[in-house]
């Protein structure tokens, strides 16, 4: 039992440090553009993540089209059909716990559903949405 | 007794194509940083389904790899670059499979993907159009799809199963 309870506050820390380091250094970017920014807004996340745009194919799609609308849930890569594994660390610790695969498919993902990559506040409010879902 | 042997090596030909399905075609792949990078998107493709001058080509443009962004660090593109060089289908034509395909690409011929080798067009080309394109399939690209034991470089008929169709004889 007590393994347990220090294996998760040890796996707590490792996603909630690496979430919290990515978070403040995207901070310090928007602050540069935007002294009075105050925080990231999981609502304004929730827009970026479910609005629709003409990506990279030329295809109307959001990043819901492969990952779906439940975050807790598996889902599948609209173009291949390959299965992905839910995006919240809730339901999948692995997620939000290494800044590099986290920059990684930030860059791609908006890429692919903007056609351009994300800005530090587009990317800041829709983190704080996923590890909020 | 030479009887015997020329008999056993005729019937071992009559059987030949059963045979061979349920034999590995393709080396499968043993790189798990390949099946991470490359598998997370798509079927993780064994590297002896293309000569390493295509996969040259492939990597080349990952920025845009078939209209998606799939850039590598500049660390793991080297890493995977030298994995499916090393591994490429000229280099493994013991197997079956990348046999077939470096055979069947003209010279001077680069193609652009596993799909559109004159062999892969082949070996498809009876399938009808619907099946492949079918959400289940979605393209040629999904091998896994039919081929239930793609994953261990295995693409004979026997493991063959079309969704909504069934299985497939030659």
């Amino acid at each position: 039992m007590r393994i347990l309870i220090i294996s998760a506050l040890v796996f707590n820390l490792g996603f909630s440090a690496v979430v919290d380091d990515y978070l403040s250094s995207l901070k310090q970017e928007v602050l540069k553009e935007n002294p009075k920014f105050t925080g990231f807004d999981a609502k304004r996340g929730e827009e970026i993540f479910t609005s629709k745009h003409i990506g990279k194919k030329g295809k109307e799609i959001s990043c819901t089209s492969c990952h779906g609308i439940d975050l807790n849930k598996s889902s599948e890569n609209f173009f291949t059909g390959k299965t992905i594994e839910p995006l919240s660390p809730k339901a999948n610790p692995k997620r939000f716990t290494d800044v590099t695969e986290i920059e990684k498919w930030m860059k791609r993902n908006f890429n692919d559903v903007y056609n351009r990559e994300g800005t530090a506040l587009e990317k800041g409010d829709v983190t704080t949405y996923i590890i909020n879902k | 007794m030479k009887y015997l042997i020329f008999l056993a090596l005729i019937i071992n030909s009559l059987f030949a194509d059963s045979y061979s399905s349920g034999k590995t075609d393709v080396a499968p792949v043993n790189n798990q940083l390949y099946i991470k990078e490359c598998g997370s998107c798509h079927f993780a493709y064994q590297a002896g389904l293309l000569p390493a001058n295509a996969w040259n080509k492939m990597m080349a443009n990952l920025e845009n790899h078939f209209g998606d962004d799939a850039s590598l660090s500049a660390e793991n593109f080297q890493t995977l670059s030298k994995y499916l060089n090393d591994n490429s289908a000229e280099k493994n034509m013991q197997y079956k499979r990348s046999n077939r395909i470096v055979s069947s690409i003209s010279a001077g011929q680069i193609p652009d993907s596993i799909s559109t080798t004159p062999y892969m067009i082949k070996k498809h080309k009876d399938i009808r159009k619907n099946l492949i394109t079918q959400p289940d399939v979605k393209g040629l690209f999904n091998c896994i799809a039919c081929h239930k034991t793609a994953d261990k470089g295995i693409y004979g008929d026997r493991d063959i199963n079309i969704p909504n169709f069934g299985r497939w004889e030659d």
